[in-house]
């Protein structure tokens, strides 16, 4: 075991990887507290899939592949928090019909260019090992900004998932902090896409709240355990990956998985035990 | 004279042709108690919504504590507000304790995380507990939010509304989902909030006979104001028939109670028992 442990934490590639799969993790337990309060994890679904508009686009374009992907997801996640009230379309039917529509101009415009230049299968899936120093930079200047506004925000954001219409009364600028907060929630998303790809990217997004929602009992609570959650997955994914060479951010989502059916199980062994007491 | 707490002149809400609300003007002094009835439809919790700068009207001025409402003085002017809506049938699963729940009342809290280091823990405990108690919820401070009975979280998110000691309180038919006993209890509260503290209440109602000896005044509503009854005034049945409709079928009331009286000549018209102690309005 130690000398797994040893050889995990030395090999180069992992050395590599674990900055920003960390870093990742911090962001998304932070966020997916506010995800699964404000019931948004569709939205993510829908943010992380679009994102493939940005990206074939970037390839279309030859733009740079992240900050492109950033601009459409935040472009879309505002989108979504805009189109449904205005509309009197629900926030579920707009986010399906703009996640099916942007995935759809994503595959045309990546099948129209040459195959080689685009890792599909890495978009797909997400592929921690093949971060650049570039990418990093970008998940660093993310990250900062998206810290900044829990920092700012979160309470109000927290008030507003309780009761949307008490917060607005209790001189809460509603509007504005629902667009901030699909814009972040659309940052975060592109994040996690370079670490678990379009398809898992929920995962990251709502498993760790998800976990910590059988224990916690109040914000603060409820962030430390989405944390430790988000960490230990994250860790464990990767020495699974490592260990039996499966793909990151798969491994990853898998031990979120596992962490979240344990979680749940005690939490039913402890009601089971206080209800014989 | 003070400024008024609550002052509309000609509110309009909706279409011109078809308004909600029309032609709204009403004055509310500070400590006092009024109590707004009117049938299903009438525009109440709308009238609540704009006073409580939830919604703009499409037509009128809104002063409130002497300050002209509008987007830029929205958030500034809610603080001393307190609202109860009555929207909660579907409230998200967020684990919360009753604790955390009345805190999100406090004026402080919507505030950077940072605040919370400089922030005088003690006074604020003092204000929740404060509020609890007035409620008689202080025995569930720790309680989870979610396994409490309807009536519980009521009494919380009122108690969240007091919190912040506000010199206005909004209620939207507070006492929903509380039983008789509750009811007489929060209007005793509110009645002494009123006289004590000189807080302003503005409470939609469906039962007039209920609240009328706590109140100062009752406002009748349908799209316009129809009456505005101080105590020891009567509601003519003019005004019944024009808000609820023809069919309505007017029971007379112990005759203490302002509004229920009925005027002398319906008395002996209307051959019906006294003292009987609900309204039937019948519509639809």
């Amino acid at each position: 075991m130690i000398d797994f442990l040893n050889q995990f934490f030395n090999s180069p590639v992992m050395q590599d990887a674990l900055p920003p799969a960390l870093l990742i993790a911090f962001i998304t337990a932070s966020m997916s507290i506010m995800v699964v309060a404000h019931r948004l994890s569709f939205l993510t679904v829908g943010v992380s899939h679009a994102s493939l508009a940005g990206l074939g686009l970037a390839v279309a374009l030859s733009l740079p592949l992240l900050p492109t992907a950033a601009a459409t997801a935040i472009a879309i996640a505002l989108l979504l928090a805009v189109l449904p009230n205005r509309q009197g379309i629900n926030e579920d039917a707009g986010t399906g019909m703009l996640f099916a529509g942007s995935m759809a101009l994503g595959v045309v415009l990546i099948s129209s260019t040459s195959r080689n230049e685009v890792d599909l299968f890495g978009l797909l899936f997400g592929n921690i090992l093949t971060v650049s120093p570039d990418d990093m930079q970008w998940i660093m200047g993310g990250s900062i900004l998206v810290v900044f506004s829990i920092i700012l925000w979160a309470k109000s954001w927290w008030s507003m998932a309780f009761d949307m219409i008490t917060a607005k009364a209790s001189g809460i600028a509603t509007s504005r902090l629902r667009l901030i907060l699909h814009g972040m929630i659309g940052l975060t998303v592109v994040m996690c896409v370079k670490l678990a790809g379009i398809v898992l990217t929920t995962g990251l997004l709502v498993l760790p709240a998800a976990c910590a929602w059988f224990w916690g009992r109040s914000m603060f609570n409820l962030w430390w355990l989405s944390l430790s959650f988000s960490l230990v997955g994250t860790l464990g994914g990767l020495m699974w990956s490592y260990q039996y060479d499966w793909p990151s951010g798969a491994a990853i989502i898998l031990m979120l998985c596992v962490l979240f059916t344990i979680s749940w199980a005690a939490s039913w062994l402890k009601q089971q035990y206080q209800k014989s007491r | 004279m003070s400024t008024p707490i609550i002052s509309l002149s000609h509110v309009r809400f909706g279409p011109a042709k078809k308004p909600i609300l029309d032609n709204l003007s009403l004055e509310v002094p500070a400590g006092h108690f009024m109590g707004i009835i009117g049938p299903n439809g009438a525009g109440k919790s709308t009238l609540l919504t704009i006073i409580a700068g939830l919604t703009k009207p499409d037509a009128g001025h809104i002063d409130l504590f002497g300050r002209c409402l509008n987007s830029k003085t929205r958030i500034s002017l809610q603080e001393n507000i307190g609202y109860l809506h009555q929207k909660h049938a579907n409230q998200p699963d967020i684990p919360m304790r009753v604790y955390d729940v009345v805190t999100m009342g406090l004026t402080s809290f919507n505030q950077p995380l940072w605040h919370g280091l400089f922030a005088d823990k003690q006074a604020e405990k003092e204000a929740i507990h404060h509020a609890l108690t007035l409620v008689e919820m202080d025995s569930h401070i720790h309680t989870d939010f979610r396994n409490l009975s309807g009536g519980q979280q009521q009494r919380v998110r009122l108690a969240r509304a007091l919190v912040r000691q506000p010199k206005l309180l909004l209620l939207d038919e507070p006492s929903a989902a509380l039983d008789s006993p509750r009811q007489e209890k929060l209007y005793k509260l509110l009645r002494k909030l009123c006289d004590e503290n000189n807080m302003t209440v503005l409470m939609v109602e469906h039962d007039v006979a209920a609240i009328t000896s706590y109140v100062d005044s009752v406002a009748c509503l349908n799209k316009q104001m129809h009456h505005h009854a101080k105590k020891g005034e009567t509601i003519p049945d003019e005004v019944w028939r024009e808000m609820y409709g023809e069919h309505v079928n007017i029971v007379a009331h112990d005759a203490s109670c302002i509004g229920c009286m009925p005027s002398p000549q319906n008395h002996s018209q209307e051959q019906h028992s006294q003292k009987q102690h609900n309204h039937e309005h019948h519509h639809d």
